[in-house]
């Protein structure tokens, strides 16, 4: 291991240190039984694991994974286009800005109704909300690439194709990135909203439901496996980052 | 000007306008341009900001059409990209996500050229400008002469005939720039390429420009072309006619 990627191991597991103490000091001041100290959310996180917990977990973290999975397939070549395509710009764009803000939460009802119950809806929903959050940027950032760029490449005899390989593609992916991880936040938030209103699966229902039985510890291993799976989600992006975009760490 | 008419000529651009289109309005930034340039010489594009140097070079280079007009390179119109015409910008040539021998062997790659076979051009390029052992950094780990020479390593790579750069050497400080101009010189007189280049330097085109055209206005116009048959000589820059011509030039812009 180098010298750098030592230190920052040792500062993740520093702030999340000080992020168990900030809650331990916290849990004593409040002392009431609705705020648990780390330590035993912890334990009961370890026991609640093999006893279903493992199980919600993995339902939440499949919705959210596909649900990204899916919207990069759509947002990135679609996003792409609209940026250097300015015809088809110019018909997406008002439909754009017309979804773009409605909160996609409330199209749940009507997503349950129409997709059941089940992973679909709540794939759906997470996807039509990541997909526009990363669709936007992502545009932005393939309708800004300096012109210069794109004709000295072209002045190499490149076609479309070859502008699009090797320009406008690499030259998204790091504000694909920033935008993922923006959207993988409202990604975990839409889950928790989704499972909680319609499941009987995932962790927004492992915590509605301990929270109606006030059994506050489980509702705190829950929370953990939330937090858990947004690190999850951050340390992939972190070394998709790395693996993607080479040139940004010189 | 029976130079335009001869085979000789390289480049022949006659009566050449050209305009840009903003929210469907014209805005010309070329008339009425004529010169020829003769195989294997050097040009120097000079004049004040805004008078079209830029958009002659993306004419000739094919990446814009002319609306009037005719242009000729090479006995043909440039239509598309032209194979042996290479074209250098000021600093956005090289693309970031790609190292140094990456974007020197973009162009070959484009083409189609197998993977040894590019790496061999590549190879004796990068060595031909001194930055083989750089091969593996990206841009921004280089300098700014260094970047410049990775853009014309670039250039090399596709073996033109005709080479175009819009201000090379425009920010770099002046003991690369001198430098550099000195080591394209040498390139120049190595391979014997045509050489269009566009500057804001009297110096630079006085030393580097067997042709001088100065444009002026807007839309832009011929305002002279000056000979300068000394490009090449020994210590042409301690002259008295360097002197003389960059005298005369400045006298020539500052109006
Ligand atoms: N994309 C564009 N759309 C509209 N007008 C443009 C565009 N690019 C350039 N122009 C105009 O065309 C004219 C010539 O521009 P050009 O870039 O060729 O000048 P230049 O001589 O290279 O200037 P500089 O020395 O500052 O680089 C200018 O008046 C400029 O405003
Ligand atoms: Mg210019």
């Amino acid at each position: 291991m180098d010298q750098n990627s030592y230190h920052k191991y040792f500062s993740t597991i520093l702030s999340i240190a000080a992020l168990l103490a900030g809650w331990e000091l916290l849990a004593l001041a409040v002392n009431n039984p609705a705020l648990p100290g780390p330590v035993q959310s912890l334990d009961t996180f370890i026991n609640e694991v093999p006893r279903g917990l493992w199980q919600h977990f993995l339902i939440s973290t499949y919705r959210v994974f596909t649900s990204i999975v899916l919207s990069l397939v759509l947002a990135l070549p679609i996003g792409m286009l609209l940026g250097r395509e300015q015809h088809l710009d110019r018909f997406a764009a008002p439909v754009i800005y017309l979804v773009y803000p409605i909160p996609k939460i409330v199209f749940l009802p009507v997503l349950a109704t129409l997709l059941s119950y089940g992973d679909i809806s709540k794939i759906t929903l997470i996807t039509l909300v990541v997909f526009f959050q990363i669709l936007v940027p992502i545009r932005d950032a393939s309708r800004n690439i300096n012109a210069a760029l794109i004709n000295s490449v072209k002045s190499l005899g490149a076609v479309r194709f070859d502008v699009y390989k090797h320009v406008v593609w690499p030259a998204v992916l790091p504000e694909m990135l920033t935008s993922l991880r923006i959207a993988s936040g409202t990604a975990i938030a839409i889950l928790f909203f989704s499972e909680t209103i319609s499941s009987q699966e995932g962790l927004g229902y492992y915590l509605l439901d301990a929270w109606s039985r006030f059994a506050y510890d489980e509702m705190f291993a829950g929370i953990i496996a939330m937090g858990l799976l947004g690190l999850v989600i951050y340390f992939i992006l972190d070394y998709l980052e790395h693996l993607i975009c080479p040139w940004k760490f010189v | 000007m029976n130079s335009l008419n001869s085979d000789n000529n390289l480049v022949i651009v006659r009566g050449l306008s050209v305009s840009y289109f903003q929210q469907k309005k014209e805005v010309p930034a070329l008339s009425e341009v004529s010169f020829a340039i003769p195989r294997g010489s050097t040009c120097a594009l000079i004049g004040p900001s805004g008078c079209g140097k830029s958009t002659l070079l993306y004419v000739l280079s094919g990446l814009m059409r002319p609306s009037g007009g005719s242009v000729m390179v090479g006995g043909e119109p440039p239509t598309a990209p032209r194979r042996s015409t290479a074209l250098i910008l000021q600093d956005y040539g090289l693309l970031p996500w790609k190292k140094v021998a990456e974007n020197v062997g973009l162009g070959l790659e484009i083409r189609g050229i197998k993977r040894e076979q590019r790496l061999d051009r590549v190879k004796r390029v990068l060595q031909e400008v001194g930055l083989w052992e750089l091969r593996n950094r990206y841009p921004s780990q280089l300098s700014g002469g260094q970047r410049q020479r990775v853009g014309i390593a670039r250039a090399l790579a596709q073996e033109p005939d005709l080479l175009l750069m819009d201000e090379p050497f425009s920010s770099l400080d002046a003991l690369t720039r001198e430098m550099l101009q000195e080591q394209l010189l040498q390139i120049w007189k190595d391979k014997r390429i045509t050489i269009i280049m566009v500057t804001h330097s009297i110096d630079e085109a006085v030393y580097l420009g067997q042709q001088i055209i100065v444009l002026a206005g807007n839309p832009g116009r011929v305002l002279e072309i000056v000979n300068n048959p000394g490009v090449g000589n020994e210590g042409y820059r301690d002259t008295p006619e360097f002197h003389q011509l960059s005298t005369m030039l400045r006298s020539k812009l500052s109006h």
